[in-house]
Protein backbone atom coordinates (compact mmCIF):
# COMPACT_ATOMS: atom_id res chain seq x y z
CA UNK A 1 0.00 0.00 0.00
CA UNK A 2 1.03 3.59 -0.53
CA UNK A 3 0.24 6.75 1.38
CA UNK A 4 -0.32 9.69 -0.93
CA UNK A 5 0.04 13.15 0.59
CA UNK A 6 -1.05 15.95 -1.68
CA UNK A 7 -0.54 19.61 -0.88
CA UNK A 8 -3.09 21.44 -3.00
CA UNK A 9 -4.82 24.79 -3.28
CA UNK A 10 -7.65 24.98 -0.70
CA UNK A 11 -10.12 26.04 -3.40
CA UNK A 12 -9.34 22.92 -5.45
CA UNK A 13 -10.04 20.52 -2.59
CA UNK A 14 -13.73 19.93 -3.39
CA UNK A 15 -12.99 19.27 -7.04
CA UNK A 16 -10.22 16.80 -6.25
CA UNK A 17 -12.16 14.95 -3.53
CA UNK A 18 -15.29 14.59 -5.66
CA UNK A 19 -13.23 13.36 -8.61
CA UNK A 20 -11.56 10.79 -6.36
CA UNK A 21 -14.96 9.72 -5.07
CA UNK A 22 -16.14 9.27 -8.65
CA UNK A 23 -13.11 7.11 -9.42
CA UNK A 24 -13.83 4.87 -6.43
CA UNK A 25 -11.56 6.38 -3.78
CA UNK A 26 -13.97 8.05 -1.33
CA UNK A 27 -11.69 7.81 1.72
CA UNK A 28 -9.48 10.79 2.44
CA UNK A 29 -8.26 12.83 5.40
CA UNK A 30 -7.69 16.53 4.98
CA UNK A 31 -6.01 19.13 7.11
CA UNK A 32 -5.22 22.77 6.64
CA UNK A 33 -1.49 23.52 6.51
CA UNK A 34 0.73 26.53 5.89
CA UNK A 35 3.86 26.23 3.83
CA UNK A 36 6.11 27.62 1.20
CA UNK A 37 7.92 26.23 -1.78
CA UNK A 38 10.76 27.00 -4.13
CA UNK A 39 9.60 30.58 -4.61
CA UNK A 40 9.99 31.21 -0.85
CA UNK A 41 6.43 32.38 -0.49
CA UNK A 42 4.74 35.08 -2.49
CA UNK A 43 5.71 38.68 -3.25
CA UNK A 44 2.82 41.01 -3.98
CA UNK A 45 4.21 44.50 -4.46
CA UNK A 46 5.88 45.48 -1.19
CA UNK A 47 4.13 42.71 0.79
CA UNK A 48 5.86 39.36 1.23
CA UNK A 49 3.84 36.31 2.24
CA UNK A 50 6.22 33.73 3.67
CA UNK A 51 3.72 30.97 4.39
CA UNK A 52 0.75 30.31 2.17
CA UNK A 53 -2.35 28.33 3.12
CA UNK A 54 -2.69 24.92 1.49
CA UNK A 55 -4.83 21.86 2.07
CA UNK A 56 -3.11 18.56 2.78
CA UNK A 57 -5.00 15.51 1.53
CA UNK A 58 -3.91 12.14 2.87
CA UNK A 59 -5.01 9.02 1.01
CA UNK A 60 -3.88 5.42 1.41
CA UNK A 61 -4.34 3.24 -1.68
CA UNK A 62 -3.26 -0.15 -2.97
CA UNK A 63 -0.04 -0.21 -4.99
CA UNK A 64 -1.79 -0.71 -8.33
CA UNK A 65 -4.02 2.35 -7.83
CA UNK A 66 -1.14 4.68 -7.00
CA UNK A 67 -0.56 6.00 -10.51
CA UNK A 68 -4.27 6.47 -11.15
CA UNK A 69 -4.82 8.55 -8.00
CA UNK A 70 -1.71 10.67 -8.59
CA UNK A 71 -2.78 11.41 -12.17
CA UNK A 72 -6.29 12.29 -11.00
CA UNK A 73 -5.07 14.68 -8.30
CA UNK A 74 -2.58 16.20 -10.72
CA UNK A 75 -5.13 16.93 -13.44
CA UNK A 76 -7.79 18.22 -11.05
CA UNK A 77 -5.56 20.38 -8.84
CA UNK A 78 -3.69 21.92 -11.76
CA UNK A 79 -4.13 25.57 -12.66
CA UNK A 80 -0.78 26.02 -14.39
CA UNK A 81 0.33 28.80 -12.05
CA UNK A 82 3.00 28.67 -9.36
CA UNK A 83 1.59 27.33 -6.09
CA UNK A 84 -0.39 24.36 -7.36
CA UNK A 85 1.29 22.17 -4.77
CA UNK A 86 3.14 18.90 -4.50
CA UNK A 87 2.31 15.23 -4.19
CA UNK A 88 4.39 12.87 -2.03
CA UNK A 89 4.09 9.09 -1.93
CA UNK A 90 5.42 6.93 0.89
CA UNK A 91 5.19 3.20 1.61
CA UNK A 92 2.68 1.74 4.08
CA UNK A 93 3.36 -1.76 5.45
CA UNK A 94 -0.10 -2.53 6.76
CA UNK A 95 -3.50 -0.99 7.43
CA UNK A 96 -6.17 -1.94 9.95
CA UNK A 97 -9.85 -1.08 10.26
CA UNK A 98 -10.51 -0.29 13.93
CA UNK A 99 -14.18 -1.35 13.82
CA UNK A 100 -13.40 -4.91 12.72
CA UNK A 101 -9.71 -5.19 13.57
CA UNK A 102 -9.13 -6.64 10.09
CA UNK A 103 -5.94 -5.97 8.19
CA UNK A 104 -6.25 -4.33 4.79
CA UNK A 105 -7.90 -1.23 3.43
CA UNK B 1 11.33 1.86 13.37
CA UNK B 2 7.76 2.14 12.28
CA UNK B 3 5.37 5.04 12.14
CA UNK B 4 1.87 4.19 13.31
CA UNK B 5 -0.74 6.63 12.01
CA UNK B 6 -4.12 6.20 13.65
CA UNK B 7 -7.23 8.11 12.65
CA UNK B 8 -9.66 7.81 15.56
CA UNK B 9 -12.81 9.29 17.06
CA UNK B 10 -12.25 12.58 18.83
CA UNK B 11 -13.77 11.42 22.13
CA UNK B 12 -11.50 8.36 22.31
CA UNK B 13 -8.30 10.41 22.56
CA UNK B 14 -7.91 10.44 26.38
CA UNK B 15 -8.37 6.66 26.61
CA UNK B 16 -5.95 6.10 23.75
CA UNK B 17 -3.32 8.28 25.38
CA UNK B 18 -3.80 6.38 28.63
CA UNK B 19 -3.41 3.03 26.86
CA UNK B 20 -0.20 4.12 25.10
CA UNK B 21 1.17 5.41 28.40
CA UNK B 22 0.51 2.07 30.07
CA UNK B 23 2.38 0.28 27.27
CA UNK B 24 5.37 2.55 27.88
CA UNK B 25 5.19 4.58 24.67
CA UNK B 26 3.76 7.91 25.79
CA UNK B 27 5.25 10.08 23.01
CA UNK B 28 2.82 10.96 20.27
CA UNK B 29 1.75 13.73 17.90
CA UNK B 30 -1.91 14.69 17.68
CA UNK B 31 -3.58 16.51 14.82
CA UNK B 32 -7.15 17.60 14.23
CA UNK B 33 -8.24 16.43 10.80
CA UNK B 34 -11.43 16.17 8.79
CA UNK B 35 -11.92 12.84 7.15
CA UNK B 36 -14.22 10.63 5.20
CA UNK B 37 -14.20 6.92 4.56
CA UNK B 38 -16.22 4.38 2.60
CA UNK B 39 -19.46 5.98 3.89
CA UNK B 40 -18.38 9.27 2.29
CA UNK B 41 -18.77 11.31 5.48
CA UNK B 42 -22.27 10.03 6.32
CA UNK B 43 -24.32 11.66 9.10
CA UNK B 44 -23.88 10.07 12.49
CA UNK B 45 -27.59 9.20 12.72
CA UNK B 46 -27.14 6.98 9.68
CA UNK B 47 -24.09 5.43 11.21
CA UNK B 48 -25.78 4.68 14.50
CA UNK B 49 -29.54 4.87 14.99
CA UNK B 50 -29.22 4.51 18.77
CA UNK B 51 -27.12 7.61 19.14
CA UNK B 52 -28.97 10.31 21.11
CA UNK B 53 -30.33 13.26 19.11
CA UNK B 54 -28.19 15.74 21.05
CA UNK B 55 -25.06 14.03 19.78
CA UNK B 56 -26.04 14.48 16.16
CA UNK B 57 -26.92 18.15 16.51
CA UNK B 58 -23.70 19.05 18.31
CA UNK B 59 -21.11 20.54 16.00
CA UNK B 60 -18.55 18.15 17.44
CA UNK B 61 -19.87 15.14 15.56
CA UNK B 62 -21.70 16.71 12.67
CA UNK B 63 -20.12 16.26 9.25
CA UNK B 64 -19.25 19.59 7.71
CA UNK B 65 -18.84 20.68 4.12
CA UNK B 66 -15.62 22.56 3.44
CA UNK B 67 -15.59 26.34 3.74
CA UNK B 68 -15.16 26.63 0.00
CA UNK B 69 -18.31 24.58 -0.61
CA UNK B 70 -20.28 26.74 1.84
CA UNK B 71 -19.17 29.96 0.16
CA UNK B 72 -19.93 28.78 -3.35
CA UNK B 73 -23.13 26.72 -2.77
CA UNK B 74 -21.98 23.86 -4.94
CA UNK B 75 -24.59 21.39 -6.29
CA UNK B 76 -22.71 18.53 -4.65
CA UNK B 77 -20.35 18.91 -1.72
CA UNK B 78 -17.97 16.54 -0.04
CA UNK B 79 -18.77 16.02 3.65
CA UNK B 80 -16.20 15.39 6.37
CA UNK B 81 -16.37 14.03 9.88
CA UNK B 82 -14.00 15.61 12.42
CA UNK B 83 -11.36 13.11 13.60
CA UNK B 84 -8.08 12.97 15.50
CA UNK B 85 -4.93 11.81 13.77
CA UNK B 86 -2.24 10.32 16.02
CA UNK B 87 1.33 9.66 14.94
CA UNK B 88 3.50 7.38 17.05
CA UNK B 89 7.03 6.28 16.15
CA UNK B 90 7.95 2.96 17.77
CA UNK B 91 10.55 0.18 17.43
CA UNK B 92 9.69 -2.68 15.06
CA UNK B 93 9.10 -5.34 17.72
CA UNK B 94 6.25 -3.57 19.55
CA UNK B 95 4.19 -2.60 16.49
CA UNK B 96 1.76 -5.52 16.82
CA UNK B 97 1.26 -4.90 20.53
CA UNK B 98 0.49 -1.22 20.02
CA UNK B 99 -1.80 -1.80 17.03
CA UNK B 100 -3.77 -4.38 19.04
CA UNK B 101 -4.09 -2.03 21.97
CA UNK B 102 -5.19 0.87 19.72
CA UNK B 103 -7.83 -1.35 18.14
CA UNK B 104 -9.20 -2.62 21.45
CA UNK B 105 -9.39 0.88 22.96
CA UNK B 106 -10.97 2.58 19.95
CA UNK B 107 -13.38 -0.09 18.81
CA UNK B 108 -17.08 0.67 19.27
CA UNK B 109 -18.29 -1.59 16.45
CA UNK B 110 -19.93 1.30 14.59
CA UNK B 111 -18.84 2.82 11.30
CA UNK B 112 -16.36 5.62 11.80
CA UNK B 113 -14.04 3.93 14.29
CA UNK B 114 -11.12 4.85 12.08
CA UNK B 115 -8.08 3.33 10.43
CA UNK B 116 -4.54 2.51 11.49
CA UNK B 117 -1.62 2.63 9.07
CA UNK B 118 1.88 1.29 9.70
CA UNK B 119 4.71 2.62 7.56
CA UNK B 120 8.51 2.36 7.73
CA UNK B 121 10.72 5.18 9.08
CA UNK B 122 14.31 5.18 7.89
CA UNK B 123 15.89 7.69 10.26
CA UNK B 124 15.22 9.61 13.46
CA UNK B 125 17.22 12.28 15.24
CA UNK B 126 16.67 13.84 18.66
CA UNK B 127 17.34 17.50 18.09
CA UNK B 128 18.44 18.31 21.66
CA UNK B 129 21.27 15.76 21.79
CA UNK B 130 21.79 14.66 18.19
CA UNK B 131 21.12 11.01 19.11
CA UNK B 132 20.09 8.95 16.12
CA UNK B 133 17.62 6.19 15.26
CA UNK B 134 16.85 3.80 18.15
CA UNK B 135 18.18 6.10 20.85
CA UNK B 136 16.25 9.05 19.48
CA UNK B 137 12.87 7.44 20.08
CA UNK B 138 13.74 5.63 23.32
Amino acid sequence: MKMIRAFIRPEKEQEVVLALEGAGFPSVSKMPVFGRGKQKGLQVGPVHYDELPKTLLMIVVDDEDERKVIDLIQTKAKTGFIGDGKIFVSPVDSAYTVRTGEAGL
Amino acid sequence: MKEITAIIRRDKLPETKQALEELGYPSLTIQSVDGRGKQKGAMCAEMDSEMPESFCTSARLKPTPSTYALEHTLPKVALYVPKRLLTVIVPDDVVTKIVKSLISVNRTGKHGDGKIFVSPVTAAVRIRTGEEDGEAIA
